[in-house]
């Protein structure tokens, strides 16, 4: 997968069918990978596939100007369609090399079920249903989906549905939806007053730092309504209530646009649960609306469109 | 207890200049009578209340807040309340999803013939405040669990 990956992008860039590469190459700390985006051709030999490619390469897509290939699982392809609904790119603009996903491995599982840090391990492989971590020479396996992103376990589009050049054989989905949605039901069976303290102690730890928010493909404003200061919406100094007003509005902002890739989650410095906000408004706009974010480039955004009669048993 | 016989929610009100502004003002016409909780603020369109209009009126202390538009099909600039209705629902069930009492976001449509049904709306959206009782979502909470005064 990862030689025809090499050629294929060598090849585009060489018959100047796109201007730029934007894919992965090894990263500096082990079990990482880095995005690459490049022109020069010498440097596709430095992407790779593996199942540490955790990043949404969508979101550089807004940033860069002239034709792209880009390289894309599931739910990076889904946030391209994204952009294409809400016009932020052109299809034509865009190569998709598809890579069919099994699923990406979460090293902050790993180390918890080794009980080591990630710097410790030898080796982490994967060979089908079963992951081995080798520490000290000692293999240890794992069943798969107790190593993979919660939100890998929710996947509903492995291998991208559109797409320019395929690298590999598409597999099925290996959905478990139970394991992924377990911290999400906790929280609901809890009293309002008690979801509400949660979210007041988890927010009380953010720093504000915007990593959400700048590695969320769907979070596109040129200037987001947290900079302005006529009116200031929120303040500066990072205040708990600021900061959940910040991400309530983040995602009513990404409602329809979210393809709950995980991406705000991983990124958080302070381990914020904010996926399973991100999930909620997922499950809330397929609710209400049937809509289901970047399956369909031809659809309009959800906020562009209604239909004569819906969500009427929320009005008086 | 003597304290909360007296303590009256605020209620903020986004009425459509359209309809549900109009239809507030047929109810003081005809001396329909609702409570005075309400504090209205005319709006061009229902789709103008940006959920962050919401959002910061909790954060500023408000009670509860009230959207209030044109039916659907008869809005004066004709989808605006249709993308209301949607904006205004992800908010509420998101809303709901965190904590906030679903009290506190209400919203319907009051034409403005309707000003019965506004006075109506007002009352109940009125009560339910008063059952849910004061806002204290952003208030700053001490060591001890223990609320300071609202929206500080």
């Amino acid at each position: 997968m990862e030689q025809k990956l090499r050629q294929e992008a060598k090849a585009l860039l060489e018959q100047n069918k796109v201007d730029w590469i934007i894919g992965f190459e090894p990263g500096s700390l082990k079990f990482t990978a880095t995005p690459l985006i490049t022109r020069d051709k010498n440097d596709t030999e430095r992407l790779i596939i593996n199942p540490f490619i955790v990043n949404n390469l969508a979101d550089f897509l807004t940033g860069i100007k002239g034709r792209v290939g880009i390289v894309a699982k599931g739910c990076d392809s889904r946030s391209i369609i994204s952009l294409i609904q809400d016009n932020k790119i052109v299809r034509e603009d865009v190569v998709i090399l598809a890579v069919p996903c099994p699923g990406l491995i979460d090293l902050v599982k790993i180390e918890r079920l080794a009980g080591k840090d990630r710097d410790e391990l030898d080796d982490i492989s994967r060979d089908g249903d079963k992951v081995t971590v080798t520490v000290d020479g000692q293999k240890k396996e794992f069943a798969i989906n107790q190593t993979l992103f919660d939100h890998c376990l929710a996947c509903e589009l492995p291998t991208p549905q559109e797409y320019d050049i395929l690298l590999g054989e598409p597999g099925p989905p290996a959905p478990e939806l139970e394991v992924s949605g377990q911290n999400i039901a906790k929280l609901k069976e809890a009293l309002p007053a008690e979801r509400w303290e949660f979210w007041q102690n988890e927010f009380s730890r953010c720093i504000r730092c915007y990593a959400c928010r700048n590695a969320c493909p769907a979070c596109f404003c040129q200037r987001c309504f947290v900079e302005e200061t006529e009116p200031q919406w929120v303040m500066p100094v990072p205040r708990w209530q600021d900061n959940l007003i910040f991400q309530i509005i983040r995602n009513i902002h990404v409602a329809g646009r979210c393809t709950d890739c995980g991406e705000c989650e991983r990124v958080c410095p302070v381990n914020i649960p904010l996926r399973s906000l991100a999930r909620e408004m997922y499950g809330i706009v397929d609710e209400l609306f049937s809509f289901k974010s970047g399956m369909d480039k031809e659809a309009l955004p959800l906020m562009a469109h209604y239909e004569q009669e819906e969500a009427e048993d929320l009005f008086k | 207890m003597a304290q909360q016989s007296e303590w009256e929610p605020k209620l903020l009100g986004f009425l459509c200049r359209w309809c549900s502004y109009a239809g507030a003002d047929l109810a003081g016409t005809s001396r329909k009578k609702y409570p005075a909780n309400i504090r209205a603020i005319k709006v061009p369109c229902s789709s103008r209340v940006d959920s962050l209009l919401i959002i910061k009126a909790l954060r500023l202390g408000f009670d509860g807040v009230l959207v209030s538009g044109c039916h659907p099909g008869d809005c004066h600039y004709l989808t605006g309340n249709y993308r209301a209705r949607r904006r205004i629902a992800i908010t509420k069930k998101f809303l709901e999803y965190l904590g906030v009492e679903p009290e506190r976001l209400q919203a319907s449509w009051v034409s403005a013939s309707e000003g019965g049904k506004f006075a109506e709306v007002v009352t109940e959206v009125t009560k339910g405040l008063k059952e849910v009782g004061p806002n204290q979502l952003f208030s700053e909470r001490k060591l001890d669990g223990t609320k300071t005064k609202a929206g500080s």
